[in-house]
């Protein structure tokens, strides 16, 4: 059951210059929350900024009752929840959202993850590393340079194999992560082949087209704009390739992770 | 210490509180059920539904403007069909008054949307959405002109038995005019504000933020027109008025209420905080034990008899 608690930060680390990362003591919501969901958070009391702004759950300790966040300050609303000190607490709306479908035992799983995309790809590693079943799990990890790799020991210390992707060669690979799993998917597996990508936009497409054209199950996690995050406002949408139902999709019920095969990439607009 | 009543009578509807939710700012009604008491609600609003399945607007519909947002959802809905096949059983569930929200494109989808839906079980009101924009009048809304206005409720008044409410356009020169064509027409209440058109630009990218361009902008940056223009209409008409427009807290409802709302509704507070309709129910009721009011109906239009006339 979605609920609205407040919740305190217990840590922070400045984990690069642009990103940190928060502890949250969140006891319902780290009971339930699940690989691909978010939380929808009040940066203020006061009314400007005015809307809640949404960040994916990046690990969970139902144990410890905390949950993790990984904030890139981009606005002014990141900025706040970036620079917040423990003590410090929220409005916190979730667990929200359709989380990551947990690929069949044996299946070989793809991450592919996007600067700050990693989040709820380190969870759905966490996740997978954990479970009974054996996974063989390879994690790419693309960003432009060097230093925005946010938390990527937290994401290769839970995948068998890592490979990070810089668009400025600083470290890894040069190039796109997209090209990474393009390499990678040409490369036959005879077993099951699960992707799961989380990132900007134009890496996600770039995934999904990529899908389409190979014998391979591919998930992704999109982002918009949210009013409710409840599914009440119908402000977050993404055009829908599937040929029942509405035309557009809520990201942030009918998402945030979706079959890749469900978006209409080729309708982007803006 | 005795209870404050905080009922209310709207056109005939009993309401137990005076506490709406604004039209497609609560979905319909179930999106909610986790988070708010949607039984203590003097009624619910559905979004707005039309005669056919509609796709809405393509992304981005929203963006956040200084204390307020730009929304361009573009009636996406289900249409009436599947509406009352699919919606109404949940909402009728929950035990208070559902009005339902109608678009259209001309007179015509009104008339048999709202046709249809006298045939459903579980509507106690129609609010008549006018502004949308109107195929006849060139794209124009016919929220903004009397004439347009006047046809629309005057088609449906005939087909509809029950309460009928207008739900008045913020976007016009004078508010007190279309409140006065639309109570001629037959409505028996009037709800206001709808959003005022506005836009957003990204600079970067050197282009508007809305895919469609423009936007109604909602929130509490527009509570003070919100504010004037139940003032002014008030004055203009006898039917009783349901407030709506950056409504946060009780003391926000309480300006709606002094200025002559007999009802107010929550909107885009919604998604800001889900409490704000139980925050806003506990700020009536402490205001009123404070100033030793009985019944929030005889707060309605108080501040009018302040003596300060425009
Ligand atoms: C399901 C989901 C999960 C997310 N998880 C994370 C996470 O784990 N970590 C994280 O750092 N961020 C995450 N985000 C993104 C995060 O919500 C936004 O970065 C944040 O809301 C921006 O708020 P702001 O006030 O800082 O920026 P704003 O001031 O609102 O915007 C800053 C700039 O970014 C642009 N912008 C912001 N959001 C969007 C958008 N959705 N579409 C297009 N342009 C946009 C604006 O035009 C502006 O130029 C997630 C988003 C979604 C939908
Ligand atoms: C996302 C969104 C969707 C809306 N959809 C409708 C609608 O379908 N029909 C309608 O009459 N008003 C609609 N409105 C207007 C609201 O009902 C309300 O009149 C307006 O937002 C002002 O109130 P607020 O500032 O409290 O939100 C919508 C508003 C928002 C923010
Ligand atoms: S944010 Fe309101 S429907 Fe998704």
């Amino acid at each position: 059951m979605t609920t609205s608690r407040r919740a305190t930060v217990v840590a922070r680390e400045q984990v690069t210059p642009l990103h940190s990362r928060l502890r949250l003591r969140a006891p319902e919501i780290a009971q339930q929350a699940q690989p691909g969901q978010f939380v929808h958070l009040r940066v203020t009391q006061a009314w400007d900024p005015l809307l809640r702004r949404p960040f994916s759950v990046m690990l969970a300790d139902p144990r410890g009752g905390v949950i993790d966040l990984l904030v890139q300050v981009v606005g002014r609303g990141s900025e706040i929840l970036a620079a917040a000190a423990p003590g410090q607490s929220f409005d916190l709306l979730g667990p929200l959202g359709t989380p990551f479908p947990l690929p069949p035992a044996g299946s070989q799983v793809i991450l592919v993850a996007g600067g700050v995309g990693v989040a709820p790809l380190i969870f759905l590693a966490d996740a997978l590393a954990n479970a009974p079943q054996e996974y063989e799990i390879t994690g790419l990890f693309g960003a432009r340079t060097a230093s925005l790799l946010c938390c990527w020991l937290e994401l290769a210390s839970r995948c068998q194999e890592f490979l990070a992707v810089t668009e400025d060669g600083s470290i890894g690979e040069q190039g796109l992560v997209s090209e990474a799993l393009a390499r990678r998917l040409s490369a036959p597996f005879p077993g099951r082949r699960v992707v799961y990508a989380c990132g900007p936009e134009a890496m996600l497409a770039a995934v999904g087209r990529l899908a389409a054209q190979q014998p391979v199950e591919a998930y992704v996690s999109m982002e918009r704009w949210m009013g409710c995050g409840v599914g009440a406002c119908l402000g977050c949408v993404v055009p829908s390739a599937l040929p029942e139902g509405e035309r557009y999709l809520r990201v942030c019920t009918d998402g945030p992770v979706f079959p890749a095969s469900a978006i209409d990439w080729e309708a982007r607009s803006a | 210490m005795a209870s404050v009543d905080l009922s209310v009578q709207l056109a005939g509807l009993r309401l137990q509180s005076p506490i709406l939710v604004a039209s497609g700012t609560f979905g319909y009604g179930t999106e909610y059920a986790d988070l708010v008491d949607v039984s203590s609600l003097g009624a619910l609003v559905t979004k707005a539904v039309t005669l056919e399945p509609r796709e809405g607007n393509p992304p981005p519909r929203i963006c956040e403007t200084p204390a307020g947002m730009l929304n361009a959802i573009g009636l996406q809905n289900p249409g009436v069909e599947a509406f009352i096949a699919e919606k109404l059983p949940a909402l009728r569930e929950f035990g208070v008054p559902v009005i339902v929200n109608i678009a259209g494109a001309d007179t015509e989808e009104y008339l048999r949307v709202a046709e249809r839906l006298g045939s459903a079980e579980g509507v106690a009101a129609l609010e008549l959405n006018v502004s949308c924009p109107n195929v006849k009048a060139g794209g124009m809304h016919c929220g903004v002109r009397e004439d347009l206005l006047a046809e629309v409720v005057s088609a449906v008044r005939p087909v509809w038995p029950r309460p009928l409410i207008t739900k008045l356009s913020p976007n016009v020169t004078d508010i007190a005019a279309l409140a006065r064509a639309a109570v001629e027409a037959g409505s028996d209440a009037l709800s206001l504000i709808n959003t005022l058109l506005g836009m957003a630009i990204d600079v970067e990218r050197r282009r508007p933020v809305l895919a469609n361009v423009t936007g109604g902008l909602s929130g509490p940056a527009i509570r003070p027109v919100a504010v004037r223009m139940i003032w002014e209409v008030a004055r203009a008409v006898s039917v009783p008025l349901i407030g709506m427009g950056g409504i946060m807290t009780g003391r926000d409802a309480l300006e709606f209420i002094l200025a002559g709302a007999t009802a107010i509704a929550v909107g885009t507070a919604n998604f800001v905080n889900p409490d704000t309709v139980a925050e806003v129910r506990k700020g009536l009721e402490d205001y009123c034990r404070r100033h030793g009011i009985m019944r929030i109906a005889d707060l309605v239009g108080a501040a009018q008899q302040s003596g300060r006339q425009t």
